[in-house]
């Protein structure tokens, strides 16, 4: 840190610096200073890495093994065959609607809770990957918790648009054939229709 | 003699109003008047200099190098990258050749570690115009207009200039125990045989030398590299697991039955894609997440 509060004075002062020092300075000085410090005025952004990489820290001595964990089938191989299983699933699951037409609810079900599981392991997978546990514990936790929080909304939401709704299959039909099914195309009287025919006036 | 000094005495304080400070010597006859001027003009050192710049020969390749400098000496200044410039008609093929070249001959202080010269002790891996390799196996690129930058491995803690700090990564080699581990001797008391065909299964996998290329070009390694074991290692794990004469494959494969070890490998692919030795890490790991998911 105190080394780019170092770099950042430096660009500053050679900024603000009068031209005459510049030009008094010996030619050698000149050509030595790198290509970075040259250009370091014309940089407007000052470096912030969102996390720097702290001191190296060998734990124990430099010839005994790194510590291997405990095994947890759950984390490991289960885990694996469970998120490989499921992504493979969603195959025929995504394909069976456009061969066989809108499936029932049982099927829709089924669809809705297995994309449900897939998000949260790649979610979970990208947590793993990017907020590390040894690093900063704390914030791993809340993604964690976070993580928790959003499935259970989706899957609250899925259910209510599953049991009061027309379901996920359904709904995507629907917003395909939006544009062909819309009864208020090349139509002026839409009081037929159920609409409210004032507001709608109104807005013209 | 004496009359002359007398002469240049009556015309000194004429002259002394216009320049002051000026010693002038004893000369001879007509020389006086010239003897009275401060000096000869300067010539400059370059004229006089009885050593020349080389020349530039018609026909060389100069080719430009950017290394990544730092000295462990000045921790305070910030790595650098400094330039050197070669000719390719007095350098060895490979950037290995370079490398010694400019620090035999135009920087000692360059840094970099190198032994064997033909990619068998895996010492001078380092990143070479964004590949990680090893600098005697990579040829210099022959088109001089394109030049090259040299960088330590990513992701390493550099003890030095192109040396990186490596110590986690014997570690966690160490740690998977690569070694034979049997608990039997074998019946008629000689040594472990194996059949031809299990012998072929370790093909491809005893070649790897360890020098951390692959392991440095994972970002998942990156990311992770106090707890993931990068593909190196899991390579050197699997050549374990598929070695016929090893009796502890289940203690290996508990070993990598969490989250952290083995299955922070998302496929990137970047190990087999780096390799210098042409090796496949990748199918290496995808062979052992197969053995753990089928038990086999």
């Amino acid at each position: 840190m105190a080394s780019t509060a170092r770099l950042g004075m430096r660009c500053a002062r050679q900024l603000f610096q009068p031209a005459r020092r510049v030009v008094l300075r010996p030619e050698h000085i000149r050509q030595s200073s790198p290509i970075v410090s040259r250009l370091a005025p014309f940089t407007t952004t000052t470096k912030k890495s969102i996390l720097p990489p702290g001191p190296q820290v060998v734990h124990g001595g430099v010839n005994d093994p790194a510590p291997v964990p405990d095994p947890h089938p759950t984390h490991g191989s289960y885990h694996w065959i469970a998120e490989r299983g499921i992504s493979v699933l969603l195959v025929p699951l995504t394909l069976a609607p456009f061969a066989a037409g809108t499936l029932n609810p049982t099927m829709d079900a089924i669809f809705c809770g297995a994309m449900l599981i897939h998000s949260h392991l790649g979610f979970q997978s990208i947590i793993t990957d990017y907020v590390p546990q040894w690093r900063m514990p704390g914030v791993r936790k809340a993604f964690d918790y976070l993580l928790m929080l959003a499935t259970l909304v989706v899957g609250i939401g899925l259910y209510e648009f599953e049991t009061n709704d027309v379901g996920i299959t359904e709904a995507v039909k629907r917003i395909w054939r939006a544009g062909k099914n819309d009864a208020t195309i090349e139509k002026s009287n839409l009081s037929g229709l159920g609409y409210d025919a004032k507001a709608l006036k109104g807005q013209a | 003699m004496a009359s002359l000094r007398s002469a240049t005495r009556l015309a000194a304080p004429a002259r002394s109003l216009f320049r002051p400070a000026v010693r002038s010597y004893a000369t001879i006859g007509g020389e006086m008047s010239r003897g009275a001027t401060p000096s000869r003009p300067v010539i400059s050192e370059k004229d006089t200099s009885t050593i020349k710049e080389p020349e530039p020969e018609k026909d060389s390749k100069i080719k430009t190098f950017h290394i990544y400098r730092w000295n462990p000496d000045e921790p305070a200044s910030k790595p650098k990258m400094q330039t050197y410039t070669l000719d390719l008609n007095k350098t060895g093929p490979m950037m290995l050749d370079a490398l010694i070249r400019i620090k035999n001959e135009v920087d000692p202080t360059l840094t970099f570690r190198r032994s064997c010269r033909e990619g068998i002790c895996g010492s001078c891996a380092m990143n070479i115009d964004g590949v990680n390799t090893l600098a005697c196996l990579c040829r210099i690129p022959t088109e001089t207009t394109k030049e090259s930058r040299i960088y330590p491995l990513p992701h390493t803690y550099v003890v030095k200039d192109l040396v990186p700090d490596l110590t986690h990564f014997y570690k966690q080699y160490k740690s998977i125990k690569p070694y034979l581990q049997r608990d039997t001797k074998p019946g008629d008391g000689r040594e472990n045989r194996q059949t031809p065909e299990e012998r072929k299964k370790l093909d491809g996998l005893y070649e790897c030398i360890l020098c951390a290329c692959c392991s440095t070009s994972c970002p998942s390694y990156w990311w992770n590299s106090e707890q993931y074991l990068g593909p190196a290692i899991l390579l050197q794990s699997y050549r374990w697991l598929a070695d016929s004469r090893d009796e502890r494959k289940a203690e290996r494969k508990e070993a990598l039955e969490n989250g952290m070890s083995l299955y922070r490998c998302h496929t990137i692919l970047n190990c087999s894609r780096t390799c210098p030795k042409g090796l496949n890490p990748a199918k290496a790991i995808a062979e052992i997440k197969k053995s753990m998911a089928l038990g086999s």
